[in-house]
């Protein structure tokens, strides 16, 4: 087939972890066994679901983390087996870490970190820390690579994934590539937005306008009944200033990297309060002033009421004081003679109590 | 004792005006849609009368001073309507360009269509009301076949499970109606307000959403998507009474909470709430207004969450559906008889055969001599002056150097004109720079009727007699009509009347109500009080779906304009201020730009002290207020006075040409 212009969006592969006895004699997954990448996947484990009681998760990544909550808010006894030395290795650091180990085990979900997967038998699935887990499903999240054989045998320069530059061009110009099989940088991302978003940048160069594409931002929301994790970026490994309050008393942990007043990643723990804001900021690259990281980071709290001033408006819609009411000697006094009260009606109750206060006792 | 209404906003509370002189408001409270209740600045109406600055006799500029001097009716119209004629006979007929208000009286608004189609032959006729709840029309006109701002008495608020309010502020903008949202609480209802400021509305709610402005279509594909996810669709109801759902269920699916989140800035946990709350209730009531609706993607914004309302089965059934809440006095009459580029009266197509046959057969006319369609609102201002725009422009009911968006270009092609006529009470910013300076009645000293944001038409009724010098709208143009060759009504009663019998048959039939059906009913409503109860008024009798994407802006921020910069209303002020800015007991403190601590102490600002708001189209210095009501990532400027739509984007709306007064990229310094 001739083309012009050819776009590879192959995707990724999941790749199956180094566990003995996954696959059978046959060829096919153990029955226990379960992927989870494509629809197919997951409609075969939502239908194994009603008929287990208990789970295994290998990996805890996002994915993980999102299956092993959504089987447990399902009812199954579950169990997260990471071989990392703490959770969300990919995004987060040893301290938020810990904080989500703890949050999943105060929500019944056992967690090993530092343990690998190494055998499936028929008494469950070993661990190389000695462990065995019976289980009746293990689902498998340990990830995916690029899809690039195309491309290589294309001759194409693949390193993990098809290597892309700012116009998302291969090593053959007339080849662009997007989505999890491309590699920009020494970035290759998993996700769908960051896909659309080259998706839509290289329509545009296609058609003409000069757009260039400098890497995604990406945001890493973990999608699970109570466990709050935003990622922004990649904290661990960005570059800058750190900014960072963690709160065992809580169980929040949260920083910020910032660099040149601008938030180049930035980790959430247990407290999204103000995810939307940040978000913004860091989309936008906005520059922030010295204090704000911090304020960003510092609870809202709301003031207590306080007696009204004389001066302060009561009644907005008729442009009332306090002071004005104050000096009437009833509602009705205060209605006829000031209009408070006539208009949205919301200052009733602050002008009846005014009254009151006024009254002589 | 005169019954009337106050000359405001789209609510048209009912007054009883008392004295003969110096005249005081009274409550009405029998009429319904305010019981009695008024805000300050219905309750100070009466202050513009008799106003040292109220204009008392026709101005005209002299050519070799440049000044304005007085003079007489007779000469003033000679003038204009020589000029005009001049004009025309040069440039073609579309050199004259007539520009309306939806404060205007539906009489007035009718006879300007008319004058412009009929005595003038112009096709370059269009209105303010663009700029007001054109987005909001057109996408209902598409959703449900029909263009009424509420399709059911405001009064239902109180009665629904779950209000949402998107982009409203009624407990400012139009304070009596802030009633209705208390008694709904009463009655154990729930109060969503959506909106990037915590205004006094939000504190009425029991949710408050603060999305990024300019967001709000994001938020209601995300709640669509939950609520198709959650199994919350009304099955049986969008397969009866809509058509189209599949293409929307495709086009939200890749709406997922997190995604709503990171556009919107609103944690996607509310967002869940926000749709469990929906999915929960009985009846579900979404109403729109200028927040929301003010977008170059307004209308697609206001069909997303009429498409909500539909997924919910809700509009038709009783205290449920989806409105919007009208802004100007007129909103809803002014957009039905013609003073729109496109339209005849009875919300009529222009460019539909047997309308225009309709038309022209109440008017005496041949069909073939009316023109066709012109351009909307703000691209007739653009082209004012130009080779092929108007060289002359009529304005009646509009302060346009103030409200236009882009208004430093807007003024500039103003000057551009050969001819700049105004029509009005007092000596408004655009009335400062007219040729010749028309003084009109205002409410008080004429009779008409308006139509109310719920679509009842109600009347305003003469109390006291104009100053000497002084001529109704209607007078002014039946005067000019007269110099072109056209003999028009000067009665309100009978240009009602004639009206219609222009709208019998129409999708906005006036033809049964009258005078006095309007003083015993207190108000009529056009095609009765609810509509949809049984049928949408498009064809097939359905409502439509309308599948529709989130394209965010016009102009995103940037790092040299990192700020959204939003407008709106306060409540002691309204529009461009013409009236209430002269009203002595309203506080007039001038325009403010509300900002949030924590931009305050990025920018060095502080409270009281004036900071300079930044946009491409020009600047403006204000004192700032320090509020933590309003997004850290936003600022807000009333639009009152000269100035805030200096800074606003002309972008415009593809369907509705509305232009996006609700964000734009800005630069704050102190």
């Amino acid at each position: 087939m001739p083309y012009d212009v050819l776009v590879l969006a192959t995707g990724s592969i999941p790749t199956l972890p180094p566990i003995r006895g996954l696959v059978q004699l046959d060829g096919r997954l153990d029955e226990r066994v379960h992927a989870f990448r494509s629809l197919a996947d997951c409609l075969r484990l939502d239908a194994a679901v009603p008929a287990a009681r208990s789970a295994v998760v290998v990996g805890g990544g996002l994915l993980g983390l999102q299956v092993a909550r959504a089987l447990a808010v399902r009812g199954l006894a579950t169990e997260v087996v990471e071989g990392g030395d703490h959770l969300l290795r990919g995004q987060v650091d040893a301290k938020a870490g810990a904080i989500l180990a703890r949050d999943l085990r105060r929500l019944g979900t056992a967690v090993y970190t530092g343990a690998r997967a190494t055998r499936l038998t028929g008494a469950g699935l070993v661990l190389d820390n000695g462990y065995t887990l019976d289980t009746d499903l293990v689902v498998l999240t340990a990830g995916g690579r690029p899809s690039t054989a195309l491309a290589r045998r294309a001759g194409l320069d693949v390193r993990r994934g098809v290597v892309v530059d700012a116009l998302l061009r291969t090593s053959d110009p007339a080849i662009h590539a997007i989505g999890d099989c491309a590699q920009f940088g020494d970035q290759v991302t998993g996700f769908v937005p960051p896909a659309w978003e080259q998706a839509a940048l290289l329509a545009r160069h296609l058609d003409g306008e000069p757009v260039e594409y400098a890497g995604a931002r990406t945001v890493a929301r973990l999608r699970a009944t109570d466990l709050d994790v935003a990622v922004l970026g990649d904290p661990e490994r960005a570059d800058g200033q750190v900014v960072e309050v963690s709160n065992p008393v809580t169980g929040s942990h949260r920083k910020l990297v910032v660099r040149d007043g601008v938030i180049v990643g930035a980790t959430l723990v247990g407290d999204l309060s103000r995810i939307g804001l940040i978000t913004q900021h860091y989309d936008r690259g906005t520059v922030l002033g010295p204090h704000e990281p911090g304020d960003l980071l510092r609870n809202e709290r709301v003031a207590p009421p306080v007696a009204l001033p004389d001066d302060a408006e009561v009644c907005t819609c008729a442009g009332v004081s306090a002071g004005r009411v104050r000096a009437c000697g009833s509602l009705d006094e205060a209605r006829d003679t000031t209009r408070a009260t006539t208009g949205c009606g919301g200052c009733t109750a602050a002008v009846r109590e005014l009254v009151m206060e006024g009254a002589p006792v | 004792m005169t019954r009337t209404h106050c000359p405001y906003c789209s609510l048209q509370c009912g007054m009883v005006l008392e004295g003969r002189r110096a005249l005081e408001v009274q409550p009405w409270p029998e009429f319904p849609v305010n019981e009695g209740a008024l805000c300050r600045k219905g309750w100070t109406a009466t202050g513009l009368r008799g106003h040292r600055e109220r204009l008392t006799t026709p101005l005209v500029r002299d050519r070799a001073t440049g000044e304005l001097r007085a003079t007489g009716w007779d000469e003033a119209l000679d003038l204009v309507a020589g000029r005009l004629r001049e004009l025309q006979q040069r440039y073609g007929a579309d050199a004259v360009g007539v520009f309306g208000g939806g404060g205007l009286t539906n009489e007035k608004a009718y006879q300007l269509g008319k004058l412009a189609r009929v005595a003038l032959g112009t096709s370059q006729v269009d209105y303010n009301g663009r700029w007001c709840m054109s987005s909001a029309a057109s996408a209902a006109n598409r959703a449900f076949g029909v263009d009424r701002g509420l399709p059911f008495p405001l009064a239902d608020v109180e009665h629904t499970d779950v209000l949402v309010l998107v982009g409203s502020n009624l407990a400012e903008t139009m304070p009596p109606a802030a009633r209705h949202l208390d008694r709904l609480r009463e009655n154990g209802g729930h109060v969503v307000v959506v909106d990037p400021r915590r205004t006094p509305t939000a504190d009425r709610a029991d949710t408050f959403l603060q999305p990024v402005p300019g967001t709000d279509l994001a938020l209601a594909l995300g709640v669509l998507h939950l609520l198709d996810s959650a199994g919350a669709v009304d099955e049986q109801y969008v397969a009866a009474r809509t058509t189209g759902w599949p293409a929307v269920q495709r086009a939200v699916s890749a709406w997922w909470p997190e995604r709503v989140e990171r556009v919107t800035g609103i944690p996607s946990a509310e967002v869940r709430t926000l749709a469990t709350r929906l999915a929960a209730a009985e009846r579900v009531m979404v109403l729109t207004a200028r927040g929301a609706e003010q977008h170059a993607q307004g209308t697609d914004t206001v069909l997303a969450w009429i498409d909500v309302a539909l997924t919910l089965g809700m509009p038709g059934r009783r205290y449920a559906g989806y409105g919007c809440l009208t802004g100007q006095g007129n909103g809803q009459g002014g957009r039905e008889h013609g003073q729109k580029a496109d339209q005849l009266p009875g919300y009529r197509m222009i460019d539909d055969p047997a309308a225009r046959a309709h038309v022209a057969r109440v008017w005496g006319v041949d069909p073939e001599t009316l023109p066709g369609q012109g351009r909307s609102a703000y691209e007739l201002l653009d082209a004012l002056g130009t080779d092929s725009g108007p060289k002359a422009l009529l304005v009646f009911g509009s302060n346009i150097v103030v409200s236009a968006p882009n208004a430093s270009h807007v003024a500039e092609r103003l000057g551009a004109l050969d001819l700049l006529v105004v029509a009005d009470l007092v000596m408004s910013e655009t009335a400062a720079i007219a040729d010749v300076v028309l003084p009109v009645t205002q409410w008080a000293e004429e009779t008409g009727t308006m139509t109310n944001l719920e679509g009842r038409v109600v009347l305003r009724q003469q109390a006291v007699e104009p100053p000497a010098g002084v001529r109704s709208d209607l007078e002014v143009m039946a005067g000019l009509a007269a110099r072109l060759g056209h003999d028009f009504a000067t009665d309100p009663e009978e240009v009602f009347a004639e009206l219609g019998r222009a709208s019998a048959g129409g999708r906005a039939d006036y033809s049964a109500i009258t005078y006095d059906r309007i003083r015993e009913e207190h108000g009529v409503f056009w095609a009765g009080p609810r509509l949809f109860e049984e049928r949408f008024a498009h064809e097939d009798g359905r409502a439509r779906f309308v599948a529709v994407e989130h394209r965010g802006p016009a102009e995103p921020v940037d790092p040299a304009y990192p700020v959204h910069l939003t407008t709106g209303r306060v409540l002691a002020q309204y529009q461009s201020g013409a009236q209430t800015r002269r009203v002595r007991a309203l506080p007039d403190d001038g325009p403010f730009v509300e900002i949030h601590p924590m931009l305050a102490d990025r920018i060095g600002a502080y409270d009281g002290r004036p900071v300079v708001v930044t946009t491409r189209r020009g600047e403006l210095k204000a004192p700032a207020r320090v509020v933590d009501t309003i997004r850290p990532d936003t600022v807000f400027v009333p639009f009152h006075w000269v100035g805030a739509n200096r800074l606003t984007n002309d972008a415009l709306d593809p369907s509705s040409r509305m232009p996006e007064f609700k964000v734009c990229a800005a630069a704050v310094t102190a």
